[in-house]
């Protein structure tokens, strides 16, 4: 049985709709990343699943009990919903210890010290136990946050960008420590952020959501290799578009005939996006590309040529890439998504 | 640690002195006379005083703490239209003297007087305090975590008591214990609603003998139990975590139909602690206007102005020295005279001008009944906030100014004079201004002090009211509303702070 269920959920602030009926199923232990760019609902859509907004329209269900509808909102206390903020927001008057137990009224003393101890090992901050919020870095701050909300073992977990407020580097090991907390606690959650990478590399399934609508749903290679359109493919990740025309079951363009992941139909006009790792550049003296540009990250570059026309983005391994002012040529290496249009 | 000039040696050391003397020399006195002043003390009388005092400061205390925080919870929490009038309102009563809230009720309705009188008069006068603290502290909770408590199985008023009033409580009890050190000390409004406790007792006793034992024993008990609550106050003032931390992010609680009763309450309170006594003064004024003696009027603005900018102006020279050898060169010496010349802050004027009466007279007699005594009983009242509104733009100034200004071989010296004090000459100007205005609005001491040919508006003011002049009293109380209360409230930093949180 699916534990979260929403069903065409909107939401308006006065005539402005954030949310136009979005629909998402979260499976038991599941962990679902919601997508989307800043002002897309995001934040919105957790403050719904929560219980502190009520929906325009639509339902949401847990656990096979509707616990938000137009008539109804079950209050947040009753929801049995755990919430990681954005930046913790721990009770800054209460210990480490007591801002984990804080749920857990109802619990014996003995229940509510074994199962702060028990989190207090699973975010590896046992030495913090008595310690106040303050003397805490972003990262513990966090973690202290997540065991917070996981202590009265929640149905649900609501992750609302919890990495944001991080550095690059912290970051990277937070989100491998929350998947593992995660994991061990057999928690269900739904995180809400707008860093694709994030998304992709943390997530069970990734949902796309785009003006007030989950446009795509799959798991993160699916997402990632089959755009559902232009919009997605060039929001996950660098995607140069460029016209073409189906032949013979090809994609003709400018670069070649390419082949196509998705379905096409003879004689269809469109257009493919071909993201910066499908291009192939080989330095070539007579080549019809012009390297105009280069970003180098070390590992590897972002390199800008112009070749026939068109303004191509092409990642290159760093210590090969080509320099500025050399000639290349270019190709297209793999399949890609073709959109009609 | 460098060795600052001699001039500010002398103006700090001075004003340290200045500050306590005279205290002490009332201490002094009494214990010399110990029997005597036992004897005045161990009547029924005195109890009955500690007993109205203690009433009044207590009830008053807890009535402004649920009027103030309800004023900033429904302003910077919830989804109260027009929250932002609502709080400049909530703040507005500072403007008004308390004395002369007193007189426009009073003069309304002649019978209000007593503990209920003066419990709602000081209520309305000190709930800005409370207010203005609470607000401060309720915008820098974020509100996501009392989201998280919802969350983690709490209701509403649960929350309400859980997690935002822990956060708010530091604030809340600072707001609360000066509210109380306002009311131990309040004088005017007390005497005018004709309830007894120890100010208005001491001052009847100093008027009405010519022992005045009995009024300096009395002040010395006032001067103990202020001294109790100033000690707690040291203790809770200031840094808190809630307090250091930027604003938070807030969600307003939608209040749905009740917040009509919420801005009803509002509006009530509005009403009753500004629109209800400036009506009143406004009625009165006008149906006095034909017979108001301009001439008068003039001298006592005149005779307000003149000791304003004078005192003004010596203690703001005095503060800037003792600033300035604290913050600046912060030696030992330095950090001890700072340290005596806040000891006066938050003593009852009544103790101060009485004190000042036994000093004067006995020690100082060729000063004693002119204007000089009543610019040092102000100074020993208002050196400790000249010192706090002095001390910031002083301490603002980037030490590096200095460093850069002395390897550029200008000794540390006029460093001070080229550098320290032009930068900080407009916030130290700021302050001057704000003692400027509290000096115009001090009635206790002034009324003990004052050379007999020396006017004010506030003790004009006082004369037509010990008539029940009302109508003569009500232009001399509107006008220190204009020139005094409104101007004081512009300037006060925190009243500012908060208001234009209020919004965000």
């Amino acid at each position: 049985m699916a534990t979260l269920n929403l069903r065409g959920l909107k939401k308006s602030f006065g005539d402005f709709e954030v949310l136009s009926g979005v629909n998402l199923v979260v499976e038991d232990q599941e962990l679902v990343a919601v997508l989307g760019a800043s002002g897309s609902g995001k934040s919105t859509l957790l403050r719904l699943i929560a219980g502190f907004e009520k929906p325009t329209a639509g339902t949401i269900e847990l656990a096979g009990d509707e616990i938000s509808s137009v008539n109804k909102v079950l209050v947040p206390e009753k929801r049995n919903i755990g919430i990681v903020p954005q930046d913790a927001a721990l009770f800054p008057h209460l210990s480490v210890s007591q801002n984990i137990g804080f749920g857990l009224a109802g619990w014996s003393s003995k229940a509510k010290a074994a199962r702060v101890t028990e989190l207090l090992e699973i975010v590896e901050l046992q030495e913090f136990a008595d310690s106040s919020p303050d003397k805490l870095s972003g990262g513990q701050a966090q973690r202290v946050a997540l065991a917070r909300a996981l202590a009265p073992r929640p149905a649900i977990v609501l992750m609302d960008e919890p990495f944001s407020a991080l550095d690059a580097e912290l970051r990277t090991r937070l989100r491998l420590d929350v998947k593992a907390i995660l994991q061990k606690e057999g928690a269900t959650a739904i995180l809400v952020t707008h860093d694709q990478e994030e998304a992709l590399s943390l997530a069970d399934r990734v949902a796309v959501l785009r003006s007030g609508q989950i446009v795509q749903v799959g798991s993160p290679t699916e997402i990632y290799n089959s755009p559902v359109d232009i919009g997605i493919a060039t929001f996950l990740g660098d995607s140069v578009l460029i016209d073409g025309e189906v032949k013979n079951g090809k994609v003709v363009t400018l670069l070649g005939a390419l082949n196509p992941l998705n379905k096409v139909t003879e004689g269809q006009v469109g257009r493919v996006a071909i993201r910066g790792e499908n291009f192939y550049l080989l330095p070539n003296p007579k080549g019809e590309g012009e390297v105009v540009g280069q970003v180098f990250f070390g590992h590897d570059a972002v390199v800008e040529v112009v070749t026939k026309g068109i303004k191509i983005r092409a990642r290159s391994n760093g210590p090969f890439a080509p320099e500025v002012g050399m000639r290349v040529s270019v190709w297209v290496r793999g399949s890609v998504n073709f959109y009609p249009g | 640690m460098r060795k600052p000039p001699a001039l500010i040696v002398v103006f700090g050391v001075s004003a340290a002195l200045l500050a306590v003397l005279p205290i002490g020399y009332l201490v002094l006195r009494l214990f010399e006379g110990l029997d005597k002043a036992l004897a005045e003390l161990l009547r029924p009388r005195t109890l009955e005083l500690l007993g109205n005092t203690i009433l009044l400061v207590a009830a008053v205390s807890i009535s402004a703490l649920v009027l103030g925080f309800a004023q900033a919870w429904f302003t910077t929490r919830s989804n109260v239209k027009f929250a932002s009038v609502f709080a400049v309102l909530a703040a507005l009563p500072l403007a008004i003297p308390s004395y002369v809230m007193a007189l426009g009720y009073i003069s309304l309705f002649p019978t209000f007087s007593g503990f209920f009188a003066s419990w709602l008069v000081l209520t309305l006068a000190t709930s800005p305090y409370v207010f203005l603290g609470v607000t401060a502290a309720l915008v820098r909770i974020d509100t996501a975590s009392e989201e998280v408590a919802r969350t983690l199985g709490l209701g509403r008023f649960q929350v309400l008591r859980r997690i935002t009033w822990p956060q708010v409580r530091p604030a809340a009890t600072a707001a609360v214990l000066l509210v109380a050190l306002y009311v131990l000390s309040e004088f005017g409004a007390i005497a005018l609603l004709r309830y007894d406790t120890f100010t208005r007792a001491i001052y009847n006793a100093y008027r009405g003998s010519f022992d005045r034992t009995s009024a300096a024993a009395l002040a010395l008990v006032l001067l103990a139990i202020t001294l109790i609550v100033i000690w707690f106050e040291r203790r809770y003032r200031g840094g808190y975590l809630a307090n250091t931390k930027a604003l938070g992010k807030r969600v307003r609680v939608d209040l749905g139909s009740w917040s009509w009763v919420a801005m009803a309450g509002l509006t009530l309170a509005a009403l009753v602690s500004v629109g209800v006594p400036i009506f009143s003064l406004l009625v009165w004024s006008l149906q006095g206007s034909a017979s108001l003696d301009l001439a008068m009027l003039l001298d006592a603005l005149w005779g307000s102005v003149r000791l304003a900018l004078i005192s003004g102006l010596v203690i703001g020279v005095f503060a800037t020295a003792v600033a300035l050898w604290a913050v600046r060169y912060r030696t030992r010496l330095g950090v001890f005279v700072e340290t005596v010349s806040w000891a006066t802050h938050a003593l009852p004027a009544v103790v101060v001008g009485l004190a000042l009466v036994f000093f004067g007279a006995n020690i100082t007699p060729w000063i004693y009944q002119t204007t000089w005594m009543l610019v040092i009983a102000y100074m020993i009242l208002f050196l400790p906030n000249a010192l706090a509104a002095i001390s910031t733009p002083i301490a603002q100034v980037p030490k590096d100014l200095e460093d850069v200004s002395q390897s550029l071989g200008v000794p540390a010296n006029r460093t001070l004079f080229k550098v320290v004090l032009p930068i900080a000459f407009p916030g130290i100007i700021a302050g001057v201004g704000l003692v400027a205005l509290t000096v115009l609005k001090e009635l206790p001491a002034t009324l003990l002090l004052r050379p007999t040919e020396t006017n004010t508006l506030a003790t004009r003011l006082w004369g037509a009211t010990e008539d029940l002049a009302y109508s003569q009293a009500a232009p001399y109380a509107l006008l220190l509303v204009i020139i005094a209360g409104l101007p004081a409230l512009a300037l006060n930093s925190q009243a500012r702070k908060a208001l234009s949180e209020v919004r965000g």
